[in-house]
């Protein structure tokens, strides 16, 4: 607690330092460009937050708000708009009195906000109340508890899912689950018999082509990983696959079709760590400003005690494929599975512990991938 | 977790795309406090983005901020800030603002002083900036103390304490504050009281009185009136049943004071000042209002926290009205008292009134406040 404020102290002393005195000369100018709204019309949506002030319990304005910044948050990975979204639906401090679909929102912002338990916590609430199905909230506590590693947890809401009336979707994350596992072959026809559904929406299509895809990335064969990402592309191209599929060819070293992938996205702090490595590995040239650019992020984001928990992730990345700081990658990405236990946590994890040489850091990774019961073909060379 | 966020889309929720890149790290605020032995300085610096989601500082919807939109917003922005900042023990006073700019954007700087002596070694702060709009905001402060090593805290927004029990009375002090440094406001009652210690004779001339109960009793008149008419308005607005822009109450107070110093002069108006008084003072308590929806009352306890900050207002008020009375009292038997101070001080309350009236209206900036 006491580096971690020292440091905390240093990082802040050295970012006040980055503060220049703005003097204006003029009315007509500019200090800061706010953040673009989409489609809708920035007046309009003060009006909107102005009458939800008014009227914080009126749960389809709540929501429709809540909504419309989560999205944003997503797109841009900016995460004030996920804050934002807390807000709106504030309405509803008790959870006993909130409707289904606002406590269904507050899992998801927890979830976003890397706030696991607490968003299992909301879900187990919503889902002991008498009353309808709600496939949604157990497919998302089915997610939450598999980004948790508790796989057989997500098993058994993947149940629900299918009691609750989504067979679809029940069927596709008991799969995933069993993919995770290392039921390669078995999920693999699981997955191609719920593609084969007639008049599946695209988004629908989409996900289970990327399921697949990191099926087949984690069964290391690549050909058809390629061919089932690009399907998933082609179905709906959504922020979620175009970095998985740009990790997938970072992982390929095919870097320059990368960083083709990755130009076209808003540059959040997953888009830009990606955009860095990606440079870094084909010597682009703008790999160099990409790594200032990130670099500072991290320290900025550091500033806050509790940083590592939303970046934990992606500091681990940092410090393992920008500086080749094996160790510090180690206790960043020793610190991130603590929260959240993705195959590209352990993955991370895993690099880091090969990279460090240290026959101890790797029987730790084995522990922790034994104890969650991920198989991934990936891991082998590396343990 | 993406996975998740993906999924949770593909069912209930709706893709909106959007383009333009923008900040990646969550709302901070950083606050800088020196403790040493007169007192407390402390430097608050907050994103003008988040200020613009809390009270709107981009006027004309545009998404750009530019300086003539930040310099009006500037009281909203202490209105806003200061009273969701408090430390135990140390009322905090403004002492100077700016702009700067960080690697992540703009920033409003506000100087807050006290003179108090933070006996133990960290005093309890107790924060609740941007609390309704972003609840994931922090504060990172960095206290410093002469002879120790600076510590670091991050401060969390926790609901706005509101309730008179707490005994902190803080709407009181809001209003005293709003009123102490609403100049438009003070100005509009010193023209009203300039010629209260004179009384106009017979034949359009004016004559000192010659006890101060003389100058009392249209005194009391006057500031019964507009407090009356304010709290009226105000009220009317604070619950939502009368609202009316800001871009029509704001240069219309100017109007009232460019009246009143004219009346001094050369009498206008063709009915009793308390009359004109109270009509004037209707339009005041819908400018109270504007500051009073920034303030974001507690729904909770809405009676209370309006009744504090009216009462805030009166105390303010009336501290203003009794140094002045004394003040012009001991003036009035001058012979220049007529020419200098009532003819001198209207006509200056007039100029400024005017040029109020040509900022309020336009996007010019022309005088300091």
């Amino acid at each position: 607690m006491r580096r971690a404020l020292i440091a905390l102290a240093l990082a802040w002393a050295a970012l006040a330092a980055h503060a220049a005195p703005i003097n204006p000369m003029r009315d007509d100018e500019v200090i800061e460009v706010l953040p673009a709204t989409a489609g809708r019309a920035r007046g309009e949506e003060r009006r909107q937050r102005e009458q939800l002030a008014k009227t914080p319990r009126d749960a389809g304005l709540a929501l429709g708000v809540a909504r419309r910044e989560l999205a944003r948050a997503h797109e841009l990975g900016d995460p004030r708009f996920a804050g934002m979204a807390l807000a709106a639906i504030d309405g509803w401090r008790n959870d006993a009195d909130a409707p289904a679909d606002v406590m269904l929102m507050r899992a998801t912002l927890q979830q976003y906000l890397h706030e696991f338990d607490a968003a299992a916590a909301t879900l187990q609430k919503l889902l002991a109340r008498p009353g309808s199905p709600q496939p949604q909230a157990w497919l998302t506590l089915a997610t939450v508890r598999r980004v948790q590693g508790r796989y057989s947890d997500s098993d058994a809401a993947c149940a629900q899912v299918s009691r609750a009336g989504s067979t679809l979707y029940g069927t596709a994350c008991q799969a995933e689950n069993a993919a995770l596992r290392g039921e390669f072959a078995q999920s693999r026809s699981r997955l191609d018999g719920l593609l084969a559904t007639p008049r599946l929406p695209g988004a629908t299509r989409a996900w289970l082509l990327t399921t697949l895809a990191e099926l087949e990335q984690r069964a290391v064969q690549p050909n058809a990983a390629d061919t089932a990402y690009r399907a998933a592309l082609l179905a709906d191209p959504d922020h979620y696959t175009r970095l998985a599929y740009a990790d997938f060819l970072i992982e390929q070293r095919r870097a320059e079709q990368a960083l083709t992938v990755l130009r076209s996205q808003p540059r959040s702090d997953a888009v830009l760590l990606r955009l860095a490595i990606a440079g870094a590995q084909a010597r682009a040239p703008g790999a160099a400003a990409d790594i200032a650019e990130m670099r500072e992020r991290i320290a900025m984001a550091n500033e806050r005690p509790d940083a590592k928990r939303l970046h934990g992730r992606e500091q681990a990345m940092f410090a393992l494929w920008i500086d080749g700081a094996a160790d510090r990658a180690l206790e960043l990405a020793r610190g991130n599975v603590a929260q959240q236990r993705e195959p590209i946590d352990l993955l991370v994890f895993a690099q880091a512990a090969h990279r460090s040489g240290r026959d101890s850091a790797r029987d730790e990774v084995r522990r922790v991938v034994d104890a969650v019961g991920l198989r991934d073909e990936r891991l082998r060379e590396l343990l | 977790m993406r996975a998740l966020c993906r999924r949770f889309l593909l069912l209930v929720a709706a893709l909106l795309v959007s383009t333009s890149a923008a900040a990646h790290k969550a709302s901070d605020a950083y606050l800088q406090l020196d403790m040493h032995e007169r007192g407390l300085a402390l430097r608050w610096d907050i994103a003008l983005r988040d200020l613009d989601a809390a009270i709107t500082l981009d006027a004309d919807d545009d998404g750009r901020l530019t300086w003539g939109e930040v310099r009006t917003a500037w009281p909203r922005i202490e209105a806003y800030a200061v009273p969701r900042l408090q430390i135990d023990g140390c009322p905090l006073r403004i002492a100077g603002h700016g702009l700067e700019r960080r690697s992540d954007g703009a920033y409003a700087v506000l100087q807050l002083a006290s003179d108090c002596i933070v006996e133990s070694a960290l005093p309890a702060i107790h924060y609740s900036l941007l609390r309704e709009v972003d609840p994931t905001h922090r504060g990172i402060a960095r206290i410093e103390r002469v002879g120790q090593a600076s510590i670091v805290r991050l401060l969390e927004p926790t609901e706005r304490a509101a309730s008179p029990a707490a005994g902190r009375l803080e709407f009181l002090r809001d209003g005293v504050h709003h009123i102490l440094t609403g100049y438009d406001h003070v100005l509009f009652l010193l023209c009203l009281l300039l010629p209260a210690v004179m009384r106009r004779v017979p034949g359009g001339g004016w004559q000192p009185v010659e006890r101060l109960s003389q100058a009392v009793l249209p005194v009391v008149g006057i500031v019964s009136a507009f407090t009356l008419a304010h709290s009226i308005t105000l009220g009317l607005a604070a619950a939502k049943l009368v609202s009316l822009p800001a871009a029509l109450i704001e240069p219309a107070i100017a109007v009232t004071i460019v009246l009143a110093a004219l009346d001094n002069i050369w009498p206008v108006f063709p009915v009793r000042r308390v009359v004109v008084t109270f009509f004037f003072g209707l339009i005041h308590g819908f400018g109270f209002a504007g500051v009073l929806g920034e303030l974001n009352l507690p729904t909770s306890q809405f009676a209370w926290a309006l009744l504090e900050f009216n009462l805030g207002l009166e105390l303010g008020q009336l501290a203003i009205v009794v140094l002045a009375t004394v003040a012009l009292f001991a003036l009035r038997a001058r012979p220049s008292y007529r020419a200098v101070v009532v003819r001198g001080g209207s006509l200056a309350a007039m100029v400024v009134g005017v040029l109020w009236l040509a900022e309020r209206t336009s996007n010019v900036s022309l005088l300091p406040i």
